[in-house]
């Protein structure tokens, strides 16, 4: 043992004291944004192929104006770690039956009524406000490099102070729906609080609450996302969570060849 | 001055945000979710009302439909699924007063799964391929499958189409399936009785399909066909998908092999078989705002080029609405290219209200179809208003069509 580590250097002492002031992160004390970031996303992502209830409300100025429900199947891609997901509208009756296959940009979406199976961008938008990629599970960790800015309190969902991680993540694949996130993760229990998703053009595309945090699968999880449109913040759309569930997701499934098939129940 | 205000703007645009955030959680508070379960069985009921102007006499003729709906799928026991689904289609027509119904018995089949990845079926299937939007070669079973008109919106008549009477096999492993079809001959000749099931029209002679698909990549999933027919050579099949970017989707649709002509199936002429191929390929751009455009272009291989379509009418009429009759059909077109131009922009200029237009046009003849709707709807309920306008020379393939433009509103309800 050399010297230098047995007795505190004028160094250390400089930025011990600078990760302990409020609101400033250095290199040399900051935890490791990329694993803050997995065990966010560990805390929103069953670790197994599993299914729930996505009901969509959405808000125009105060006024609900749309509801959807989906039931949702995922798991995750043992090559990439990312999921994939099939999505089967079951409300309202004019969609029902009607279903939705996303791995990555891969997107397909199927009608039972014209037996087509038709092959979509990620710009085409099947659910009102939210994007495609709203409703499915995604592993951030994945996709985005993630860069611890600060500590610092900020309010929850649930109108609670937290003192967050306030993560910068830029994506590191073509294939996600935003190009770049501010997130912050409570400090305390890894658990998401807050997030703005950005464009390229660094346009605030939409802000997210993740609440109503409740024991599910094992691991308490938000149960609620709480959506608000970047442009317009009178629109509102509340994704609500139920009936988490293990599921046996074959790999068959998870193509186009499949849809016409599919019927889990 | 002015920096004055920038500066009062940027330090009060946080605290327009923690309002617009609270009150959207406010929102979020008061929500109420009902549990919607998925249901086995679906029911709609849809009435038009039908104003044309016929091009020969400038007269009006009118339509009056209504038409019900129902689909059932469920599963009856473990490893056993039962899927039925049908269309009862009634018209009112004034001057000449007449009515007609029409029922569609789209599918009612059994399916066995006796493993996760292999499945069975046995019975009506309507079973369709196909990536292109107004014209399909690879949707080998299209012949003789529309009994009912209600639009002349491509994507209206892919839905409401007869099954085939066949048996089913498909096998799935990761990333692709193999799907092999036998359809056997079960009578001779349509049968245009309102409830009859028609299998002179889908089981007229005897038919299989193979299809082929594998995962290539993220951005590849071909599907190769081979279809056979009684009296034909095998004709191959290929569709294809590429995203080229975040908006922008590629499709390509092509079939092949040796076969007659169309105007030679259609007045059981001396065969004049030869390689002939039939593509369909497009391109849909989506922007941030909800609408896609498509552009299409369609080759038929099979039909009749310039001089012989222009040359086909002033020869004998007969003969032109034998041919026409046909191709209608078999679903081909008349001429061998057309493009095909599609506007869909979704939640148009306010929410729940969609606008939709697109336009055939012939280049061989150089007649056009255009067809517009603004729709929309609440809940439960659909409400439409279609335009539709066949311009052309008297014998092109949409200036020959009676109707020279036709009106319709219709509304649907979902059950």
């Amino acid at each position: 043992m050399s010297e230098s580590t047995r007795r505190p250097s004028y160094g250390a002492i400089v930025a011990l004291w600078a990760a302990l002031a409020p609101g400033h992160v250095t290199a040399a004390a900051a935890p490791n944004a990329q694993e803050i970031l997995a065990a966010s996303d560990a805390i929103r992502n069953p670790g197994q192929p599993f299914g729930l209830t996505v009901a969509l409300i959405e808000y125009r100025d105060g006024k609900q104006t749309d509801s959807t429900t989906l039931a949702v199947y995922s798991k995750a891609d043992p090559a990439s770690g990312q999921f994939r997901s099939l999505i089967r509208f079951v409300a309202p009756p004019r969609d029902a039956n009607k279903l939705m296959l996303k791995s990555g940009n891969d997107l397909w979406f199927f009608d039972p009524a014209s037996k087509a199976s038709i092959r979509l961008s990620p710009q085409q938008r099947l659910l009102g406000q939210a994007a495609n990629g709203d409703v499915v599970t995604v592993n951030l960790a994945k996709d985005y490099k993630a860069e611890l800015l600060a500590e610092e309190d900020t309010q929850d969902g649930e109108r609670v102070n937290r003192h967050c991680y306030k993560l910068a993540l830029a994506a590191v694949s073509p294939d996600v729906t935003y190009h770049h996130i501010e997130m912050w993760i409570d400090v305390s229990s890894d658990r998401p609080v807050k997030a703005r998703f950005f464009s390229e053009s660094d346009r605030l595309l939409k802000t997210a609450y993740y609440r109503r945090y409740q024991l599910q699968l094992g691991v308490e999880r938000p149960t609620e996302m709480v959506i608000i449109d970047g442009l317009n913040p009178q629109w509102v759309t509340v994704m609500r969570y139920s009936d988490f569930a293990w599921r046996e997701v074959s790999e068959q499934w998870l193509q186009r060849d499949y849809l016409p098939r599919f019927r889990p129940e | 001055m002015r920096a004055l205000c920038l500066v009062a703007l940027l330090a009060t645009t946080p605290a327009f945000a923690a309002d617009d955030d609270a009150a959207a959680l406010g929102l979020a508070d008061k929500t109420v979710t009902t549990a919607e379960q998925a249901r086995d069985w679906h029911l709609f009921t849809e009435a038009a009302w039908n104003l044309a102007v016929l091009r020969a006499t400038d007269a009006t003729q009118q339509f009056e439909r209504l038409s019900l709906g129902a689909s059932y799928d469920t599963v009856v026991a473990p490893q056993w699924r039962v899927a039925f689904a049908d269309r009862f289609d009634a018209w009112w027509q004034q001057e000449p007063s007449r009515q007609y119904n029409v029922n569609t018995l789209q599918e009612a089949y059994l399916s066995w799964l006796p493993r996760p990845d292999r499945i069975a079926d046995l019975g009506s299937i309507n079973t369709r391929y196909g990536v292109a939007y107004a014209y399909n070669p690879t949707d080998f079973f299209r012949t003789d499958a529309v009994r009912a008109t209600v639009s002349a919106d491509p994507a209206v008549q892919r839905e409401n189409r007869l099954g085939t009477v066949a048996v089913r096999g498909q096998a799935l492993w990761t990333g692709g399936s193999l799907t092999a079809l036998y359809s056997p001959k079960l009578a001779d000749h349509p049968n245009n009785g309102a409830l009859d099931p028609d299998l002179g029209a889908t089981n007229g002679s005897n038919r299989w399909l193979v299809a082929v698909s594998q995962q290539l990549s993220d951005q590849f999933n071909p599907q190769w066909l081979l279809f056979g027919t009684v009296g034909q050579p095998p004709q191959f099949g290929l569709n294809l998908t590429t995203l080229l970017n975040d908006a922008t989707v590629l499709s390509l649709e092509w079939s092949g092999g040796r076969s007659a002509s169309l105007f030679v199936q259609a007045l059981s002429l001396p065969s004049d078989t030869a390689f002939r191929s039939r593509l369909a390929t497009n391109l849909t751009y989506t922007t941030a705002n909800k609408l896609s455009l498509t552009v299409e272009y369609e080759y038929c291989g099979a039909a009749l080029d310039g001089d012989a379509w222009d040359e086909l009418g002033r020869r004998s009429l007969p003969v032109y609405v034998a041919y026409r009759n046909y191709v209608a059909a078999v679903q081909d077109p008349p001429t061998r290219r057309r493009f095909f131009l599609r506007a869909f922009w979704q939640d148009a200029l306010f929410n729940h209200f969609d606008l939709t237009s697109y336009a055939f046009v012939d280049t061989v003849d150089h007649s056009w179809q255009t067809w517009v709707e603004a729709r929309y709807h609440w809940t439960q309920l659909d409400l439409a208003l279609q335009w539709q306008r066949n311009d052309g020379a008297p014998l092109s393939q949409y200036g020959a069509l009676p109707q020279q433009w036709i009106t319709q509103v219709l509304a649907r309800y979902f059950f």
